[in-house]
């Protein structure tokens, strides 16, 4: 099959996209299900990156594109394209969360208390081996191979009941801070109206950038390259080593308000995650600051290291990988991974321009050569 | 009477795909582009279902630019059977209804990846040109900000260095394609990659040029009869690719922008790169009738627009 085929690259095209249906098999509304059942991070993550909080588009999408995460993302977003704004959500704080799970790295204890929630931070990473033939687990209910399991990672056997429901709310941590005169104190009441707020999907971004437009871009950037920018600034090339002051996963109530009663309703819940981290003498004064991010979806890695750059990205001698606009425009994923793909796209003619500027010096090096071994010394 | 009755039948995807508000936003930003010649405007840039980087950019203005009764060309590299050509043709045309065409003059709409076809364009006609970099200072100075000021500043010292720099080591202007132009006195461009064989034909044209780029989320215009200038200095001239001695093996055609065929002998076939010109020409050697347009570049190599360039063939011409 040709490159650019003489003739016939239509053709070609779309038996290479066949050939790609026909080597990965079908894909059906049960695949589909299955995926958003048994997948909730991955589709969170994609959901995330795809900046379109649907659960059930985004495992067609993953269906769709084979797992490629970089094409499931592009395949939300241009379909978020499609879709118009009807309206903006009323403003949610930390303290109106339906909170899963809540903890600081700040304090032994916080107001509220640690709450940790459902995780694999304090598991045993072991192949649970014996699932392959069916001998394992495959679902919390069943209590037998639960404890057949748990027998081999040495955790207690069952899942057990609360005597009483934990709340469903909790304070933010940094409120304790704001009590302490350790933070500034929040404003009364929100200072911006969300249909004023700028909008990165429909503005393009300039820098420095609002803050709107920061925040809004970490929680659509690539977990990916997020963590590693990130991770270059807590090893050693920026802020090293701030502190976690609050991870939060849970629901956030999308609030709207009636357009004709006024009435504030709630149109649904989209599960949400959030960082913030705390660094001491932040700027060589003595004061804390604080660096925050938030993204749809259940995404620890991604929040935690958003915000140790957005505190980065503040410091006035921020190391050139962790200013705004490198950190900002390289996280990109669609951007990214698009433009790196692009490359496999012909480049003959462009080629072909610098290929002759290339032999014309070529050649006149040559000239020059000849000329010289033949001038008389 | 039910509300179905009253709902606009169901559609999956609006005219053009994006929509109305996408569009309307890239419409006022092409006239801004246009208002203000080689000015880079941003604009959101949504994504689309093609990978970005893939002419996204040109691919936004496309479709907020073509009605039902425009005519579409799509060209990759001056071909109209490229495979990303075909891809985003067949979804142009799926998305607005266009017809398809693979003659630059027949076509209203012709958006290209890296060329400008060998036949002169006219007025009421649009080229939509693909950019990966909208930014022709970005060698002298990645930082966008500062790029921007130094637009502002039309300060762009740093790029005649560049050129002066380029003299000292090699004897020669060393620029491939995109090399960079002065749009109407005012503002320095990328003309997108396209080889400088092309550049001169942006210059005082009939028609519209529109450039976008979609990853990087600003498109700029030359619009017509605009003056386009590649940078030079008065001893030291712009010059574009040689294309002597080279003769397409399947038209016979000389003296137009060739595509090189390595061979496995070591040597190189040559090819018009404007497949949608060769198809033509072919059509003629056939003793079919074809209406052939004018070329930028006649059977000698000389540019339409005598004294522009001032020199051919790596050699700079005697005025």
């Amino acid at each position: 099959m040709a490159y650019v085929a003489a003739r016939g690259g239509e053709q070609a095209t779309r038996q290479a996209t066949l050939l790609y249906h026909a080597l990965n098999g079908p894909i059906t509304a049960a695949t589909v299900r299955a995926i958003e059942q048994s997948l909730p991070y991955l589709v969170d993550r994609v959901m995330g990156e795809g900046s379109l909080y649907a659960p059930e588009l985004t495992a067609l999408a993953i269906a769709q594109a084979g797992g490629d995460l970089y094409e499931a993302v592009l395949l939300l977003r241009a379909y978020r394209s499609t879709q118009p704004r009807l309206a903006y959500a009323e403003t949610i704080a930390q303290e109106q969360m339906l909170t899963t799970r809540r903890i600081s790295a700040a304090f032994k204890d916080i107001p509220g208390g640690q709450m940790l929630g459902p995780t694999l931070d304090y598991s045993h990473r072991l192949l649970r081996l014996d699932v392959l033939d069916d001998r394992g687990a495959t679902g919390a209910t069943d209590a037998a191979a639960q404890s057949h399991n748990s027998r081999e990672t040495g955790t207690d056997a069952e899942l057990v009941q609360a005597d009483e429901p934990a709340p469903a709310t909790y304070p933010p941590v940094a409120a304790w801070h704001r009590l302490n005169g350790l933070l500034d104190p929040l404003p009364e009441r929100d200072p911006v109206d969300p249909a004023e707020l700028p909008d990165v999907t429909r503005d393009p971004i300039s820098f420095p950038a609002p803050r709107a437009h920061r925040l809004q871009s970490l929680a659509r950037a690539d977990t990916g390259g997020v963590l590693s920018l990130g991770y270059a600034s807590m090893r050693g090339y920026g802020l090293i080593h701030p502190t976690v002051n609050e991870v939060r996963l849970g629901y956030a109530d999308v609030n709207l308000r009636h357009p004709i009663t006024g009435v504030v309703f709630s149109a649904g819940r989209v599960r949400v995650s959030q960082a913030e981290v705390v660094n001491t003498f932040a700027e060589g004064q003595a004061k804390l600051a604080l660096g925050f991010t938030a993204t749809l979806g259940w995404n620890e890695v991604k929040t935690i290291a958003g915000s140790m750059l957005d505190l980065e990205m503040d410091s006035p001698d921020a190391h050139p990988a962790h200013t705004e606009e490198f950190v900002l425009y390289h996280t990109e994923p669609v951007e990214a991974s698009g433009f790196c793909i692009h490359y496999k796209l012909p480049h003959y003619v462009t080629f072909s321009s610098s290929l002759e500027a290339l032999r014309r010096v070529l050649d006149e090096q040559k000239a020059e050569a000849s000329e010289q071994q033949g001038a008389p010394s | 009477m039910k509300l179905a009755e009253l709902a606009a039948p169901r559609q999956d995807y609006s005219y053009g795909f994006l929509d109305a508000f996408a569009k309307r936003e890239l419409r006022r930003r092409m006239l801004k582009a246009i208002a203000i010649p080689g000015y880079q405007v941003t604009y959101a840039s949504r994504e689309l279902p093609i990978a970005r980087g893939w002419g996204t950019g040109g691919l936004q203005v496309t479709l907020s630019l073509a009605g039902p009764d425009d005519v579409l060309k799509v060209i990759d590299q001056g071909a109209d059977d490229s495979v990303n050509a075909a891809n985003l043709r067949r979804f142009i045309a799926r998305m607005t209804g266009v017809a398809t065409t693979t003659d630059a003059c027949r076509a209203t709409i012709i958006q290209s990846r890296h060329r400008v076809p060998e036949e002169r364009l006219r007025e009421r006609q649009a080229l939509v040109l693909q950019v990966p970099d909208p930014e022709p200072l970005r060698h002298v100075e990645p930082n966008m900000s500062r790029a921007r000021e130094m637009h502002a500043d039309a300060d762009y010292a740093l790029m005649w260095l560049s050129l002066y720099e380029q003299l000292v080591r090699f004897k020669q202007f060393i620029g491939g394609a995109s090399y960079p132009v002065m749009v109407h006195q005012r503002y320095l461009m990328s003309p997108s990659p396209i080889p400088r064989w092309d550049t001169p034909t942006l210059h005082q044209a009939p028609h519209l040029t529109l450039l976008s780029a979609g990853r990087e989320k600003r498109l700029y215009a030359v619009p017509p009869y605009t003056d386009v200038y590649p940078i030079e200095f008065a001893d030291v001239h712009f010059r574009v690719e040689s294309q002597a001695d080279r003769v397409c093996a399947n038209t016979g055609a000389a003296h137009k922008y060739m595509d090189e065929v390595p061979q496995p002998d070591g040597t190189s076939l040559f090819r018009l790169s404007d497949t949608g010109y060769a198809e033509k020409l072919i059509k003629r050697l056939r003793g079919e009738t074809v209406k052939i347009g004018p070329t930028y570049y006649d059977s000698n190599g000389e540019f339409y627009k005598p004294g522009y360039l001032k020199s051919r063939d790596g050699q700079d011409i005697e005025l």
